[in-house]
């Protein structure tokens, strides 16, 4: 069927052109990316010089394996204590759901300068001084709740029975816990385990107020070499790292898919 | 299995969450409150900061009217900045609700939120060259006669803006998709078969079950947006100011705690009231939601 429809037309034509808006500054760092230049944003020519010159340059790569270190840590503690706190609120309806569903929610609507002071202060103040630490802890306040959002919404879309069989046939309730609910759970884990990633990896504010001499992340090595000049090596990683994150985005998606399939499946 | 251990199990799980948010956040938030009452301490001094005396002396120094007005600055850039996320957003959010197949959704959806995955800051960069007063908008502008000479915005509050609305727009798309696609497609089939014009259906039905979104949206924004260091830091210059920078100036820089906290206390109340304003604004309009069903029916 197919009917005229103006409205329909302007519409659309108006998401293509949002779409164009949010895509542009990509584009711009991907083609800069390949700018021969000495400073980034100056085009001088094409060239693949500074994909190579990343593994000459130290700061990148240390700050780097900060940040991968980082959001890894950050990663184990917020996908545990995230999935835990998630299957139980989408399963139980206790006394202690409301009161803690607030506090998710402030967790969520702190703006992250003010959890970023917060931090900054309270871990100078407990003498917590390993930065790399310190930036995991810095990011997992976040990304916790993040994992648990995620987590109960899977776990409401699949109905307990499986795991209360498990119980009745006489596995003890780890048992059920590891064998039943996290494998189902699964999905919703490894989509949130890849948002926290991504979070951390490219966390500038606490990063920034919480970081140590000598445990920089990317994102802090890049915000600083802003005021000396940018460099076509700090385009060049990021493009990497959103090769690699779109191939991880991927599976994300694909996982994601196969979770909401297997919902409407039960 | 026992009751009492049943119970028991409940909040077991949500403990560790729990513990580890009171212990590094609540107890961070609260060591924000109790900083702003103290002093900077001398520079021999091995702690930052005394509490030999509770001072208002942060707050007053912090509300003297250089800071209010930057203060002024960032809720006005902000609430400009949502205002514009949530009116070019929310056609966005339409027409995916209303004129997308399910089967397309997902994949337009992601497309939109697919640029939080490339670097912010370098997006925020990115900006830079596009603004630039010899760069290709500039040149594009002045090839058609709009603007003469280059574009000057770059380093202005106007950039500071643009990056705003640029950054935030995806987080207002996805709570307004989400409140449009909860409406039933039969109300406004029933409206239409009422008799209604398109528009008449629009401002009566969509719109008024929309505003709880729109409103969600707009707190979501509005926090994120007032809070924002790497914008006004990048695209600011030194005329571009969010008091984002000023907190982290004072904390970063001039090393004094106890002024930064307690700029951060005064934006967090100047938050909370908005919020709550905002909050009422939602019961309102769920009240009148509630009243135009009724009349409805």
């Amino acid at each position: 069927m197919k009917t005229r429809d103006p409205i329909g037309i302007l519409l659309k034509a108006w998401m293509a052109i949002i779409i164009f808006f949010l895509f542009v500054p990509i584009f711009v760092v991907i083609v800069y990316s390949f700018n021969d230049g000495r400073i980034l944003f100056i085009w001088e020519g094409f060239s693949t010089f500074w994909y190579g010159a990343v593994f000459d340059n130290h700061r990148i790569l240390s700050t780097l394996d900060t940040s991968v270190r980082a959001a890894l840590l950050n990663v184990a503690i917020s996908v545990v204590l995230g999935t835990l706190a998630g299957v139980a609120m989408a399963r139980h309806q206790g006394v202690w759901d409301k009161p803690f569903t607030l506090l998710l929610g402030l967790v969520l609507v702190t703006p992250e300068l003010v959890s970023a002071i917060g931090q900054v202060i309270w871990f100078n103040k407990i003498g917590l001084d390993n930065g790399l630490v310190r930036l995991a802890i810095g990011h997992s306040l976040f990304n916790t709740a993040l994992v648990a959002i995620i987590v109960k919404a899977r776990a409401e879309g699949i109905s307990d029975t499986l795991e209360e069989a498990a119980g009745d046939l006489g596995a003890p309730p780890w048992r059920a816990y590891v064998q039943i609910t996290l494998p189902l759970m699964m999905p919703a884990i490894i989509a949130g385990a890849l948002l926290a990633f991504t979070y951390s990896f490219d966390n500038v504010i606490v990063s920034l107020f919480v970081q140590r001499p000598g445990s920089s992340s990317l994102p802090v090595y890049i915000l600083s070499s802003f005021k000396a000049g940018l460099r076509g090596d700090v385009a060049a990683v990021v493009v990497m790292a959103l090769a690699l994150t779109l191939v991880m985005a991927v599976i994300a998606a694909i996982l994601l898919r196969k979770g909401a399939q297997s919902k409407t499946e039960t | 299995m026992s009751r009492l251990n049943a119970t028991s199990r409940k909040w077991l799980p949500l403990l560790p969450a729990a513990a580890w948010w009171a212990v590094f956040l609540l107890a961070a938030l609260v060591s924000i409150m109790v900083f702003s009452f103290g002093l900077k301490a001398p520079l021999s001094s091995v702690d930052p900061v005394t509490f030999e005396v509770l001072s208002l002396e942060n707050y007053r120094e912090a509300l003297s009217p250089v800071y209010v007005q930057v203060f002024w600055i960032t809720l006005k850039t902000a609430g400009i900045g949502t205002f514009f996320c949530l009116l070019f957003a929310f056609p966005v959010a339409y027409l995916l609700s209303t004129r997308i197949s399910r089967n397309w959704r997902p994949w337009l959806l992601f497309i939109i939120i697919f640029p939080y995955w490339v670097s912010f800051l370098l997006r925020t960069f990115a900006w830079r060259i596009i603004l630039a007063p010899e760069g290709m908008l500039s040149e594009a502008l002045q090839a058609m006669g709009l603007i003469t000479g280059g574009l000057a915005i770059l380093d202005t509050q106007l950039a500071v803006q643009l990056g705003i609305i640029y950054n935030y727009l995806p987080v207002a798309i996805l709570p307004i998709f989400v409140a449009l696609e909860r409406i039933d497609p039969a109300l406004r089939q029933a409206s239409s078969d009422l008799g209604a014009t398109k528009i008449t259906t629009f401002v009566q039905v969509t719109l008024p079950l929309a505003t709880p979104g729109l409103i969600g949206a707009g707190i979501l924004t509005f926090i994120l947006a007032a809070g924002d260091y790497v914008v006004p830091a990048i695209l600011g210059g030194a005329r571009g100011l969010m008091i984002g920078r000023l907190i982290a100036l004072q904390i970063l820089e001039a090393q004094n705690l106890p002024l930064g906290a307690a700029m951060a206390m005064i934006l967090i109340v100047a938050l909370l009231v908005i919020g709550v304003l905002f909050a009422l604004l939602q019961i309102v309009a769920r009240r009148l939601n509630r009243m135009a069903q009724g009349a409805a029916i």
